[in-house]
């Protein structure tokens, strides 16, 4: 990252990022987003110390079933999407990005210090692990277009890319810590939830301190507009809408990560203990190529990036689709992967914020998010049952076929310039 | 301003860390094996005479046994012989041939398979893709069953089970992953994409075994046979088989509770010529793969009634569903007879 401080050319500032004068790179990303990026650091490594050690935790102690969780999931999936848009609708109307933001990251933060409560209970526990979800919903969307207020129009997906980057490398280091800490203190899995609420506060701590709500662009006269009517409305607007459609689209024909590694490990003949290392190398490549993927988006053009993206998908599966794929495929397989969500998770995100109104940013973009969770959801459940008709390789090889149509659709839809 | 904050956000950090780092400290310290410990009394005499029996277990005493292999005679549980070179989270043995299980934490965890023969040294090692779950070894000793806990990033979603079978005299997978088995109900094939096997026992022609196999919330008790690579569907309900010593029972877990919650098994036993079962008078909720002590009497571990504790104990009770459930060997996990 610090080299590229000294190849970034000179920067028109926009009128937002005038508030303090900051020179080069930080200045056309905003120390904000840093801040926003660091809060998420935080955050992760909290929340993906529980992650890593749930399934263990859940069987080992609670006794609960795996298959106990799925019930809740599809309603589940339903609320939260209610919760998203109402929370950003809060942030528009009243310009609180932060606040409702802080409101969500705290929401999980005092989860993780209700695990420790609810000891060997299941439902104080099940209840504090549907809430801690809830919160991370909360708290996306008025995240999202605080990093798009605090970035300056031309290096929109580069500050995305920097906030993934480090939101990322937080997702890296969780897993590791509660691992390292399981080994020193078997059993001990109240001290994992102490520590991941540390480190939760700690992520709440650098957004209240540091983290400022930007009123960049705002129309003083417009607070107050965002409501369910004028927020479900944005999908009359044609750009915004044709990026609804084409992540909507994409969502449906994109198999899920758990399908990928799947499939990645029964066809590699990896040695087992190794298994683990399949996300990890993902992630490390997001982690690399998030900033300057952004960087390409921004320079490029972002739809272009995201169709490339979705391409590097398609190039994915093609090793997964055929049976006798070697392991040097099947690894490029999963770098793919991580070039994918590099060039997609942030783009598609940056993109939307371009095509709406400030004050009813976070609304659109809690629509978007929940628009592709529900198309993934889809696309999975789809997937399965596509597995018990062909088996694997005819379900990669049809969703192979399906990603096309879907690229084709979403290229057309985003051929009308934003 | 600035300044402050930044004041600000240090002492959070270092209240944060002081904390967390004296409740870590705290919750080591816990877990720290303390040099003595007293087995509460209970003994192998509350089963009779059983002379000659010995038992194989894993210790989950906190002192400096806890996780080690422990062999005693049924009858002097307490005058326990350790073996203390080997750490296990399920064991099992039979003809010169048993299978340890074991954990070595780390960063990465690494799981193995440890193959040992009557004088516990170490044969082979064989890599496991997961967290140990259940072990079994084919009365000859010929081939071990093995189930362990694979699981993703994801959230609970993505958790499932890897079962294989290892020949005991080559020290190799002959079924690394009993999700390419052909599986046949009744003349159709059995290919959910969300099938997944657990809990392997062998019948005394080692070439048959029976497991279980789950998919979309339903369990199936599954008979197989190693050569052909092949199973077929017996009945519905049925987790964690274990055959009697004679080959004509089951005992299973069979679950009780459907939908939301923590499930409940209540233990059973079924007649394998005629697939009927009967519940055991265990009420309690017992999530282990069974063990035989005879023909008569079947072994389970059960979690000690204080919530958080490592400490687990066996039990015993009788196999035709009459008696009431007796403290085996406290302290003890994963114990099966040994079979030399």
């Amino acid at each position: 990252m610090r080299s590229e401080v000294q190849n970034c050319p000179p920067l028109t500032h926009d009128e937002a990022l005038n508030v303090r004068p900051a020179t080069g790179w930080l200045a056309s990303i905003g120390a904000n987003v840093v801040f926003l990026g660091l809060t998420s650091l935080l955050t992760d490594v909290s929340s993906e110390m529980v992650t890593a050690v749930l399934p263990l935790y859940l069987t080992s102690v609670l006794r609960f079933s795996p298959f106990a969780f799925g019930v809740f999931d599809g309603l589940y999936q339903g609320v939260s999407g209610l919760v998203r848009i109402w929370g950003g609708l809060i942030a528009d109307r009243r310009r609180r990005h932060k606040e409702v933001a802080a409101a969500g990251y705290a929401t999980s933060a005092l989860c993780k210090l209700g695990l420790v409560v609810s000891g060997a209970l299941w439902v104080p526990t099940s209840i504090c692990l549907m809430v801690d979800r809830l919160g991370k919903g909360v708290r996306t969307p008025p995240r999202d277009a605080l990093i798009a207020l605090s970035s300056s129009r031309e290096h929109v997906a580069e500050a995305f890319g920097v906030h993934r980057a480090m939101d990322t490398a937080g997702a890296l280091i969780g897993p590791l810590l509660a691992f390292a800490l399981l080994a020193r203190a078997p059993a001990a899995f109240d001290a994992i939830f102490v520590v991941s609420f540390a480190f939760a506060v700690a992520g709440v701590g650098v957004l209240v301190l540091f983290v400022e709500n930007r009123r960049a662009g705002v129309d003083t006269a417009a607070v107050g507009v965002a409501s369910w009517r004028t927020t479900i409305g944005l999908l009359k607007v044609p750009a915004f809408r044709s990026v609804v459609l084409a992540g909507c689209v994409l969502g449906v024909a994109t198999i899920s990560d758990a399908f990928v590694y799947l499939v990645v490990q029964r066809r590699a003949n990896l040695a087992p203990h190794l298994f683990p290392l399949l996300p990890v190398a993902m992630s490390l490549t997001y982690l690399v190529l998030a900033v300057p993927v952004g960087r390409l988006a921004d320079r490029f053009g972002r739809a272009r990036v995201l169709l490339a993206g979705y391409g590097a998908l398609a190039a994915a599966y093609v090793p997964l689709a055929w049976a006798n794929a070697g392991p040097a495929p099947l690894l490029a397989s999963l770098v793919l992967l991580g070039a994918y969500y590099a060039a997609t998770d942030g783009v598609l995100m940056a993109m939307a914020s371009r095509t709406l109104p400030s004050e009813l940013l976070t609304g659109g973009l809690a629509l978007l998010t929940t628009g592709t969770v529900l198309t993934r959801l889809f696309g999975s459940t789809l997937f399965g049952a596509a597995w018990s008709w062909y088996g694997p390789e005819g379900a990669v090889r049809l969703f192979l076929c399906g990603l096309a149509v879907a690229l084709g659709i979403a290229a057309t839809a985003l051929r009308a310039p934003a | 301003m600035r300044r402050g904050r930044a004041l600000a956000f240090a002492v959070l950090c270092v209240a944060c860390a002081v904390g967390a780092g004296t409740y870590v400290y705290h919750a080591m310290q816990r877990s720290r094996p303390t040099s003595v410990s007293q087995p509460p009394e209970a003994d192998g005499g509350a089963v009779g005479d059983t002379s000659g029996t010995m038992l194989l277990f894993r210790s989950t005493a906190l002192d400096n046994s806890y996780g080690k292999l422990v062999l005693a005679p049924l009858n002097h549980v307490r005058d326990r012989r350790v073996i203390a070179s080997l750490s296990c989270e399920r064991v099992d043995y039979a003809h010169g041939r048993g299978v340890c299980l074991a954990a070595a934490r780390g960063v990465f965890t690494k799981y193995s398979a440890i193959v040992f023969d009557q004088e516990f040294r170490t044969l082979f090692t064989l890599a496991l893709a997961g967290a140990p779950s259940r072990v079994r070894v084919s009365a000859d000793g010929a081939y071990a069953g093995v189930t362990v806990f694979v699981s993703g990033h994801d959230y609970v979603a993505d958790f499932s089970t890897v079962t294989s079978i290892i020949d005991l005299q080559r020290g190799e997978y002959v079924v690394p992953d009993f999700e390419r088995l052909t599986v046949w109900k009744g003349t159709e094939r059995f290919e959910a994409a969300d099938r997944n096997f657990w809990g392997v026992t062998f019948r005394n022609q080692p070439d048959t075994f029976y497991a279980t196999v789950g998919s979309g919330g339903q369990t199936y008790l599954v008979e197989g046979s190693v050569g052909a690579h092949s199973a077929k569907l017996l009945r519905d309900g049925v987790e964690c088989p274990s055959l009697s010593p004679d080959n004509t029972r089951v005992a299973f877990k069979q679950r009780t509770t459907q939908g939301i919650g923590p499930v409940r098994w209540r233990l059973s036993v079924l007649d394998v010529p005629t697939l009927e079962d009967r519940p055991l008078s265990e009420t309690r909720s017992v999530d282990d793969q069974a063990a035989w002590l005879d023909d008569a009497r079947i072994m389970y571990a059960l979690p000690n009634a204080e919530s958080g504790s490592a400490e687990m104990t066996t039990w015993v009770i009788d196999a035709d569903g009459a008696g009431s459930p007796r403290m085996l060997v406290p302290q003890s996990y994963s114990t099966v007879v040994w079979r030399p």
